[in-house]
């Protein structure tokens, strides 16, 4: 097992991984930038070393000053949480290089999963119901228009690398893909440095459905059930559940053990999740993995127990996962709530300042994952995300109750959260009666569905 | 460069000193008509230079001595590098920026420091940068408190120390100083004065401000952190300089209760 770790993040995800690493009885570095001298986690961890200026290329995304520090603190590992390089083969390669363990899949396995259609293709091999999409990256317009043909309009252009809705683009015509390629292209050029793009079949009224896995060095795996994630605005989620009111028992099963077969057979290693969409006849199509820890992470923990922080450390040391599926069980169903500095009154404009005051909700089930406290600075170089409530009940209409109570108790002064749009959320039909689709805020109008929320 | 200027209204009133315990309630009228005199001739002579030196130099802090005075200027300490005119025409100088380098380690509570920051607010040093975007016009009239990045002015009376700027580290790693630098050299800014090794990449530390070398507070082989003090540089010809180079005023008085 490790004797020190390098917190290499930020924010709510970095006291996260320091919380594992106290209960694992492993020291704790926190790596920072500039701009986070004042943080929690900085001012919780053992020790905590400045890694650069505010502008994250300096700091968090830099490959030589984390891995400068981790050498300079003694650690024997990197632990990079979500976002920035937690899912870089390139980096964890080279953190190889120095003789340290990056926490997550090896570089090779990270390597092997690098590509989006490449995944698609190698896990649709193992037997998951890809979604139909083009051969490979499209070589040029007239390649793209031949196989947005074969799949059938309309189709989503997707970049290769990245996320979080950058060079992607909807289209319902030839016209509108011919002129959306030039723009994602240069999108995704921009954003990530990789132009590469390709199509896949645009579900209307989809559900986003993921399966989370964990599989050891041995290759001994399980699945610890799905999120549903549906409720997102522009693909950006807001608020996952489990169990996904979307599935059956008999196809929540069935998903989860085809996910798990399917990497398991492809060499995966460490924790995973395996993104599918639903279609309107419940039918799954797998579309990506993440190979690193996700922000909803704790959804799963509410219902098994287990922490998968540790979890994901333990297996990066090398240690066999040590529990079978018949181990795992799932209990009642958990909410979480992201907790954004944005405004949904103009458009999710991002907010930064001092927080005031700050009062965290408690009760039976309640958990708030979160780096703020009264007189904290936001500060405005980061993403938005300020906490996560996540809510436990015995069942769903429990679980949304408690949430909407625990919501309510929430005191967040001193900025604009985006806890408005949860109210309305735990108060609409649409979420009560789990009809939530991907597209729903966005095509409702994220001002319609305030309004509606608020005349309830 | 008359747009660099930020009008200044200082927040802190000249306060008392450990050496100078008459300097409070005891003092006589004479004193403080004299005490007064002096701030008000600070303000005017000396506060424009230095806020023109702080623009230009990126640095966290800035202290001069004038007679029995000590002036430091110091930008507050949220990590936020200003991006003016002299960064562009030098890009690497982001890289000294110092924010509260008198207070390394994790001592200070956030709290204070924040709470100092917005209370303290003054017209911010940023404003023509752009990199916020808040207060791009330049105008020489107070600008909105707890808005930008604010300067914190305090003057109090010196107590002998000489004024100083000082090289921070530019990266995560192992310092290495140029060797013959040894306390006394003169340097002028921008000149190399070590280099902190990265990973096998050595990132260049250069001097902030023309000056002479003085205290070292790393030694060759220490591990250190991003923004860490490495080497005093003493002011000594650049405050005649930076007072001859500018002739800004202020935009308001020193302390209100003064």
């Amino acid at each position: 097992m490790f004797r020190k770790i390098l917190i290499a993040n930020r924010g709510e995800i970095a006291i996260r991984i320091f919380r594992a690493c106290r209960a694992l009885g492993i020291e704790a570095v926190v790596a920072y930038s500039e701009a986070d001298r004042e943080s929690l986690p900085v001012q919780l961890a053992d020790e905590a070393i400045c890694i650069g200026p505010a502008d994250a290329r300096r700091s968090y995304l830099s490959a030589p000053a984390v891995i400068s520090a981790a050498l300079l603190t003694g650690c024997d590992a990197i632990h990079p949480g979500y976002g920035f390089l937690s899912e870089d083969e390139g980096f964890a390669e080279v953190v190889r290089a120095h003789e340290l363990t990056f926490i997550g899949p090896p570089p090779a396995v990270l390597e092997r999963f690098a590509s989006k259609e490449g995944t698609r293709r190698l896990l649709g091999s193992f037997g998951l119901p890809t979604i139909p999409g083009s051969d490979g990256m499209l070589r040029d317009d007239a390649h793209g228009l031949e196989e947005a043909e074969r799949i059938g309009y309309p189709v989503l252009i997707k970049p290769s690398a990245g996320g979080g809705g950058k060079g992607m683009r909807m289209v319902r015509s030839p016209r509108e893909l011919e002129s959306a390629i030039k723009v994602c292209r240069s999108e995704a050029k921009a954003a990530f440095g990789d132009d590469s793009l390709y199509l896949e079949k645009w579900l209307e009224d989809n559900r986003h459905v993921e399966v989370q896995v964990v599989v050891d060095r041995y290759g001994h795996g399980v699945h610890l059930g799905e999120r549903d994630c549906s409720v997102q605005r522009r693909h950006q989620k807001i608020l996952e559940e489990a169990p996904s009111p979307a599935l059956s028992a008999d196809a929540r099963a069935d998903l989860c053990e085809r996910a798990l077969r399917a990497v398991v057979a492809a060499g995966y290693e460490n924790v995973g999740t395996l993104e599918f969409l639903i279609d309107e006849d419940g039918y799954p199509f797998f579309i990506e993995i993440n190979c690193r820890i996700q922000v909803e992470h704790p959804v799963t923990e509410m219902l098994t127990g287990i922490d998968m922080v540790a979890t994901q450390i333990r297996i990066a040391a090398g240690e066999p996962l040590g529990f079978s599926q018949a181990d795992v069980t799932f209990r009642g169903h958990a909410v979480e709530l992201r907790i954004n500095a944005e405004d949904p009154e103009h458009e999710f404009r991002p907010s930064a300042g001092i927080v005031e005051r700050y009062l965290v909700p408690g009760g039976p089930g309640v958990r708030m994952d979160s780096h703020l406290y009264a007189g904290y600075e936001v500060p405005p170089y980061y993403d938005s995300l300020l906490g996560k409530l996540i809510v436990w009940g015995p069942d769903r209409p429990s679980a949304i109750a408690r949430a909407a109570a625990a919501l309510d108790e929430l005191l967040i002064d001193g900025l604009v959260t985006n806890v408005s749009i949860h109210q309305a959320l735990l108060t609409s039909e649409a979420f009560l009666g789990g009809r939530v689709t991907t597209n729903l805020l966005d095509r409702v109008g994220s001002a319609a569905f305030l309004a509606a929320a608020a005349r309830v | 460069m008359p747009n660099e200027r930020r009008p200044i209204r200082p927040v802190r009133a000249a306060s008392k000193s450990p050496d100078r315990p008459e300097a409070d309630s005891a003092r006589s009228d004479g004193t403080r008509l004299e005490d007064h005199a002096a701030i008000d001739r600070l303000v005017d002579e000396l506060l424009p230079a230095l806020v023109a030196k702080l623009s230009a130099t990126q640095l966290g802090e800035i202290q001069v001595r004038e007679g029995d005075w000590r002036v430091r200027l110091r930008r507050p300490a949220d990590g936020v590098v200003p991006r003016g005119r002299s960064q562009d025409r030098s890009p690497d100088r982001a890289s000294r920026a110092q924010p509260g380098h008198e207070g390394h380690g994790h001592a200070r509570t956030a709290t204070e420091g924040h709470r100092t920051t917005r209370s303290a607010a003054s017209p911010a040093l940023s404003g023509s940068s752009g990199s916020l975007g808040s207060n791009g016009s330049g105008s020489l009239g107070p600008l909105p408190v707890g808005h930008g990045r604010p300067i914190e002015v305090q003057t109090r009376p010196a107590s002998g120390e000489s004024h100083r700027v000082v090289a921070t580290s530019t990266a995560v790693g192992i310092y290495q100083p140029r060797a013959e630098l040894t306390p006394g050299t003169r340097v002028r800014a921008g000149d190399r004065i070590g280099s902190v090794n990265m990973l096998g990449v050595p990132q260049e530390v250069v001097a902030p401000a023309d000056g002479v070398v003085g205290a070292s507070f790393a030694e060759a082989g220490d591990a250190v952190e991003y923004g860490q003090d490495l080497i005093a540089i003493e002011l000594v010809t650049a405050l005649v300089d930076s007072v001859d180079g500018a002739d800004g005023r202020p935009g308001g008085s020193l302390g209100g209760g003064a």
